[in-house]
C-alpha cells in the first residue's frame, strides 16, 4: 500500500503542477457529456487559438452541478467559469456568488446584447447588473407523429393551432389497444414540470404572480384533463422531459413537448416521420407563448482568472461560434445569427420562430421557492389529490408573499 | 476467566473509535452548528454565521411536510428491517442446505446490492412504469390485476413501490451476513441436539436461533441505520414524489439545502435523523447485556 | 425423499427463485444491447429486437471504462485492508472488554454514521483541503474507511464473541501475550467471517459515490461509480450506454463474491444444519 501511496502523490502533486507554467490556467465546470456539444468544440478552439489562457474543463453530472456550486461557495473553490441554469443565476447573482459583468460586456467588442433575442436580454441581471450571459437559448415546441396522424385521419401538414385542436387531435390519436397516448408533457417534480407548464400559463393570460386567477385555473384543468380523460399518461408526473421524448421516440405518444436538445437523438432512434410545431394558442387568446431555457456562462466570485473567464466567454459568444451549434440543437441567442442549410430544417425554422415568443423564468433570487408550489400544485391536480382551483390557490398562497418580498 | 483487562485491549478499542472521531467528529459538529444558525449562500462560506438557536428546528417541526416525511422515514425503516431480516434468514438457511448450486446461486444473488443506487432506481423505475413497466405487463398476463397499477405516480403506492424496491436491492446483503454467522455455529452442537432427539425445528429454536442472535441484533441495528439514510435509489426512484409520498429525511434534508438553498434548515433535518439513531444506538446497546456468551 | 431427489427439489427451487430475484439484473443486460428509444417502448421488449454492441463498444473504448474500473479498485483495495485491520482489532477489543466502555464506543461509531453523505460531504472537503490531500485517492480512502469501519465494527463483534475465551486463556497460561493470542490463535479462527465483511467492505467501497465526486475534481481519478453518471446529462440520457456501463461495473465484485462462496463452503466444518 505505500508503492501505491506513493504513486497516488506523485501523480497528484505532478497534475496540480502541470499547470503552472507559463499559461494561465481558467477552470471551467459544465455538465455537457454530449460528445457533439459545442463546449467541446469551444475549449479546443480556444486553447488553440491563444496561449496566454489555457481552459481546464470539469464535467459534472448534471444532477449534480448546482450542489456542486454549493460546495464550492462552501469551500471556497469556485471555479474560474461555469455554465448554470438559467433560473438559478439570480439565486447566486442575489448573494454576491457572482462577478458583476455589466461593464466588460458594455465595453466587449464581440457581445452586443442588443443583438440578443428579448429573453437573454433580461436574464442574467439582477438589479439593474449582469451577472451572467447565455450561452444558448432554447423553447418548447411540439413534436409529432405524422405517421400516426395519417393512420388517424389527421392530416400532418396542418398540424394542430388551438388548444381546442390539441386536444381533439389527442383524442383522436389516443389508442390503448396500441398503447399510444395522444399527447405527452413532463410533469416531474422538479424544475422541468414548471418549465413545461409555463407555457401554457402564458397562453391562458395568466401569470405567476396571479396563481389563483381563472386563468391560471384553466390552463392547469387543462393539463388536469388531458391526463383524467387518458389521452395523456398518469406517468407523466414521473417523468422528466428526456424520458417523454423518448416514449415520442418509442411511438407510445403521438405528440410531445420537448426542446431542440432533443434533436439529435430524435434524429437516431425515431423511425417514422416525425414533425415539429409551435405550440397552441388558447382559443379566443391568441398569446403566443412558450418556455425560455438554456444555460448562462457566469464567473464565480472568488476565480482567480477573471479576465481569462471573461475572454473565454468572449470566444464561445461569436456569432461565428454558433454555426456548428446546432448540430447538437443548440440555438444561438443572437437573432441576427442564422445558420445556413441547417440539420432539420423545418425544425429549425419552427425552433427559431417560437423562440421569438419565448419568456424567460424570473430572474428572482427565490425562483426555487416560487417553482416549488407549482410543482406541487401540478403534481396534485394531474394525481386527483386536489382539484386545480384548490391546488392554484394554495400554490398563490405560498408565491404570493415572497413576490411581494421581492417583485419580479 | 480474564482479568487482565490488558493495556493493549484498549489500544484496539480506542485506535478505530479515535479514527472515526477524527473524521467524522468535525462533520458532524458542523452540521449541527449549520442547524442552528440562519444559513445563505452569501455567508456559506464563512464558519461563524448568525446563531439563531432553535428557530429552524421550530420551523422544521411546524413544517407538515417535514412530519409527513417523518413518518415515512419510519415505516420505510421498519418494514425494511422486519422485510430485510426475515427474507435474508429464511434465503441464508435455505442456501446453507447441500444441493447443487447453492453456493453459485447465492454469490449470484448479491449481484443486486452491487449495482449503484442510481441504475437500481432506474432499472425499477422502469419496472414500475405504469405502461411500459415489467411488473404490471406481468402481473396483467397473470391476471393478477386488471388494470395498470400506478406504482410511482399514484401517491398510495409509491411508498410500497420504494420499499419493495429497497429490500429487493439490501436483501442479499443481510443474507450473507447472516450466512457467514451460520457458518460459525460449531457443529457439535447440533449433533448434541439431534443425540437429544431434537428435530429440525427444534434444533433451529434452540441451537440456530439463540447463536445467531446477537448477529440478528446487529444486522437489525445496521439496517435500521442504512434504511434511515437511503438516498440513491429513492432519489432515482421517485425523487421523493408523487406530493412527498415517498420522500425520507436524508432526501428531504437534501432538498432544503441543495435545492431550495435553505441550508440550515436542512442541517436540521439532517440532525433529527441523529436523534433517531441515537435512540436506535441505545436501544442496541441495552441489547448486548442478553447476548449468548458461548 | 430420497437425498438425491431432496438435493434436485432444492436446486430447481432455488433456480427458480434466483430467476425471478434477478430478473431486473436480466432487464440490465438486455438494455445494453438495446438501442435508446426500445429501452422505453410499450408493450416492453423482453430481448432486443435488434441487438447491437454499440453501447458496449462505445463503454469501452470511448468512454474508457477500464480507467474508471481500475480507478475503483485502487480505491476500494486500500479501504478493505484499513478496514480489516482497524475493524479486527477494535471488534476483538469490544468482544473482550467488559466494562460500560465498550456501549459508549459503539453508540459513538454509529451516531458517527448517522448523517447522509450529501451533508458531511462539504466538510470532509474543508478538512482534506486543510490537509492537503485534494485530488488524491488517499483522501478518497481515508474518507470511505470511516463508513466501512463502522460497519466493519458492528458486525465483527459479535462475531469475534463467538470464538470462546478458553482458547486463550490456554495460550496465556502457556505464557502467549495478549497480541500472540489474538493473531495466532483468534484471527485464524475468524478466517470466514472477516473474508466475508472484506469483500463487503470491497464492495460498498467499489460504490461510493459521494466522496469519489467531492474530493476528485479530475475526471482520470473518478471511479465507476461517478463515471456512470457522465451518460446522465442535462439535455439527454444515454440509458443504453449507462446500462452497458453498469453490467461491466458489476463484473469485478461479483466474480469476486462468487470465488469468495467456495471459501466460505471451506470454512464450514462439519455442516452448520444437518
Amino acid at each position: 500500500m505505500t508503492k501505491k501511496l506513493m504513486l497516488a502523490c506523485v501523480a497528484a502533486s505532478w497534475l496540480m503542477t502541470g499547470g503552472a507554467m507559463a499559461q494561465k490556467v481558467v477552470t471551467l465546470w459544465h455538465p455537457y457529456n454530449q460528445e457533439t456539444d459545442l463546449i467541446h468544440v469551444g475549449i479546443k478552439a480556444f486553447n488553440e487559438s491563444q496561449k496566454e489562457y489555457r481552459i481546464e474543463a470539469r464535467l459534472v453530472p448534471y444532477t449534480q452541478l448546482t450542489a456542486e456550486m454549493i460546495k464550492a461557495v462552501a469551500t471556497g473553490t469556485p471555479p474560474d467559469l461555469v455554465t448554470l441554469n438559467d433560473p438559478v443565476v439570480a439565486s447566486f447573482a442575489s448573494q454576491d456568488q457572482l462577478v458583476d459583468i455589466t461593464d466588460r460586456i458594455k465595453n466587449s467588442k464581440v457581445i452586443d446584447l442588443g443583438l440578443y433575442y428579448k429573453g437573454p436580454q433580461t436574464s442574467g441581471v439582477w438589479k439593474g447588473r449582469r451577472y451572467s450571459i447565455a450561452r444558448e437559448v432554447n423553447a418548447l415546441a411540439l413534436f409529432y407523429n405524422a405517421d400516426l396522424f395519417r393512420a388517424k385521419g389527421l392530416d400532418p401538414d396542418k398540424p394542430p393551432r388551438t388548444w381546442a385542436e390539441v386536444r381533439a387531435a389527442a383524442e383522436k390519436l389516443t389508442d390503448p389497444s396500441k398503447r399510444v397516448f395522444g399527447m405527452g408533457f413532463s410533469a416531474h417534480a422538479s424544475e422541468q414540470s414548471t418549465f413545461q407548464f409555463l407555457p401554457w400559463l402564458w397562453q391562458a393570460g395568466g401569470s405567476i404572480d396571479k396563481l389563483d386567477a381563472p386563468e391560471a385555473i384553466e390552463a392547469l384543468q387543462y393539463w388536469t384533463d388531458m391526463v383524467q380523460k387518458g389521452y395523456a399518461s398518469k406517468d407523466v408526473i414521473t417523468q422528466q422531459q428526456n424520458d417523454v421524448i423518448n416514449s415520442f421516440m418509442a411511438g407510445n405518444y403521438a405528440m410531445a413537448v420537448g426542446g431542440p436538445w432533443e434533436l439529435p437523438r430524435i434524429q437516431k432512434d425515431a423511425k417514422f416521420d416525425w414533425r415539429v410545431t409551435t405550440l397552441p394558442v388558447k382559443d379566443g387568446k391568441n398569446i403566443r407563448a412558450s418556455s425560455l431555457g438554456g444555460f448562462h456562462f457566469a464567473i464565480p466570485k472568488g476565480a482567480k482568472e477573471v479576465d481569462g473567464a471573461f475572454k473565454a466567454i468572449e470566444f464561445m459568444s461569436r456569432p461565428t461560434f454558433f454555426q456548428d451549434g446546432w448540430k447538437s440543437g443548440l440555438m444561438s441567442p443572437r437573432s441576427d445569427s442564422e445558420v445556413k442549410d441547417p440539420l432539420w430544417p423545418q425544425a429549425y425554422a419552427v425552433f427559431r420562430e417560437q423562440v421569438k415568443y419565448a419568456v424567460q423564468r424570473g430572474p428572482h433570487p427565490d425562483w426555487p421557492e416560487i417553482s416549488k408550489p407549482i410543482q406541487t400544485a401540478i403534481q396534485e391536480s394531474l394525481t386527483g389529490s386536489k382539484p386545480p382551483a384548490q391546488a392554484m390557490k394554495e400554490a398563490a398562497a405560498k408565491v404570493n408573499p415572497i413576490l411581494a418580498k421581492t417583485p419580479f | 476467566m480474564a482479568h487482565r483487562a490488558s493495556p493493549l485491549l484498549y489500544v484496539f478499542l480506542l485506535a478505530p473509535v479515535f479514527y472515526l472521531v477524527a473524521l467524522i467528529g468535525f462533520p458532524l459538529l458542523y452540521n449541527i452548528a449549520m442547524s442552528l444558525q440562519d444559513v445563505t449562500l452569501r455567508n456559506l462560506g464563512q464558519l461563524v454565521r448568525p446563531f439563531v438557536g432553535l428557530d429552524n428546528f421550530r420551523d422544521v417541526v411546524a413544517d407538515p411536510t417535514f412530519r409527513k416525511v417523518f413518518g415515512n422515514s419510519l415505516v420505510f425503516v421498519g418494514v425494511n428491517v422486519v422485510g430485510q431480516v426475515s427474507l435474508g434468514l429464511v434465503a441464508a438457511l435455505f442456501f446453507a442446505e447441500t444441493f447443487a448450486g447453492a453456493n453459485f446461486l447465492r454469490g449470484l444473488l448479491l449481484a443486486t446490492w452491487m449495482l449503484p443506487g442510481l441504475v437500481v432506481g432506474a432499472l425499477w423505475k422502469w419496472m414500475y412504469a405504469s405502461q411500459y413497466g415489467v411488473v404490471n405487463y406481468v402481473l396483467q398476463a397473470l391476471h393478477l390485476t386488471t388494470g395498470p397499477i400506478n406504482w410511482l405516480s399514484d401517491p398510495a403506492m409509491a411508498m410500497t413501490a420504494v420499499v419493495m424496491a429497497h429490500i429487493w436491492f439490501i436483501m442479499p446483503f443481510t443474507m450473507i451476513l447472516i450466512a457467514a454467522a451460520l457458518t460459525a455455529i460449531p457443529g457439535d452442537l447440533y449433533e448434541a441436539a439431534a443425540l437429544d432427539g431434537a428435530g429440525p425445528l427444534a434444533r433451529f429454536r434452540y441451537v440456530t436461533l439463540p447463536a445467531l442472535k446477537p448477529t440478528l441484533l446487529a444486522v437489525c441495528c445496521l439496517v435500521t441505520i442504512y434504511s434511515m439514510r437511503a438516498f440513491d435509489l429513492i432519489f432515482a426512484l421517485t425523487g421523493g414524489g408523487p406530493l412527498d409520498a415517498s420522500n425520507v429525511l436524508p432526501l428531504l434534508s437534501y432538498q432544503f439545502s441543495f435545492q431550495q438553498f435553505r441550508f440550515g434548515i436542512g442541517a436540521a433535518v439532517g440532525t433529527f435523523a441523529v436523534v433517531f439513531v441515537f435512540a436506535v444506538a441505545l436501544l442496541y446497546v441495552r441489547t448486548l447485556k442478553y447476548e449468548a456468551r458461548p | 425423499m430420497t437425498k438425491r431427489a431432496r438435493s434436485l427439489t432444492f436446486t430447481i427451487v432455488a433456480f427458480a427463485g434466483a430467476a425471478i430475484y434477478l430478473f431486473p439484473i436480466y432487464w440490465m443486460l438486455i438494455s445494453g444491447f438495446k438501442s435508446s428509444a426500445e429501452i422505453f417502448v410499450n408493450p416492453p421488449t423482453f430481448f432486443p429486437r435488434d441487438p447491437s454492441l454499440e453501447a458496449f463498444h462505445s463503454v469501452i473504448v470511448q468512454e474508457n471504462i477500464a480507467r474508471y474500473l481500475r480507478n475503483s479498485v485502487v480505491i476500494a483495495l486500500p479501504v478493505t485492508l484499513l478496514t480489516l485491520a482497524l475493524g479486527s482489532i477494535g471488534a476483538y477489543a469490544m468482544s473482550r472488554i467488559r466494562s460500560r466502555l465498550v456501549d459508549v464506543a459503539l453508540v459513538i461509531v454509529l451516531l458517527l454514521q448517522v448523517f447522509p453523505e450529501a451533508l458531511i460531504a462539504t466538510p470532509i472537503f474543508i478538512i482534506f483541503k486543510a490537509m492537503g490531500l485534494l485530488n488524491s485517492f488517499v483522501a478518497v480512502i481515508l474518507a470511505t474507511t470511516s463508513k466501512t469501519l463502522a460497519f466493519a465494527l458492528v458486525i465483527l463483534r459479535p462475531m469475534f464473541l463467538q470464538v470462546p475465551h478458553e482458547l486463550e486463556e490456554a495460550s496465556f497460561v502457556d505464557g502467549a501475550t495478549r497480541f500472540q493470542a489474538f493473531w495466532r490463535i483468534v484471527l485464524p479462527m475468524m478466517r470466514t467471517p472477516l473474508l466475508v465483511v472484506g469483500a463487503i467492505c470491497f464492495a460498498q467501497a467499489y460504490g461510493q459515490f459521494v466522496y469519489p465526486i467531492t474530493l476528485l475534481t479530475q475526471q482520470e481519478l473518478q471511479p465507476g461509480s461517478v463515471g456512470i453518471y457522465a451518460f446522465i446529462g442535462a439535455e439527454l440520457s444515454d440509458w443504453h450506454r449507462v446500462m452497458a456501463f453498469a453490467s461491466i461495473y458489476v463484473l469485478p465484485i461479483l466474480a469476486l463474491f462468487l470465488l469468495l462462496q467456495r471459501n466460505i463452503v471451506a470454512g464450514l466444518t462439519g455442516g452448520a444444519l444437518k
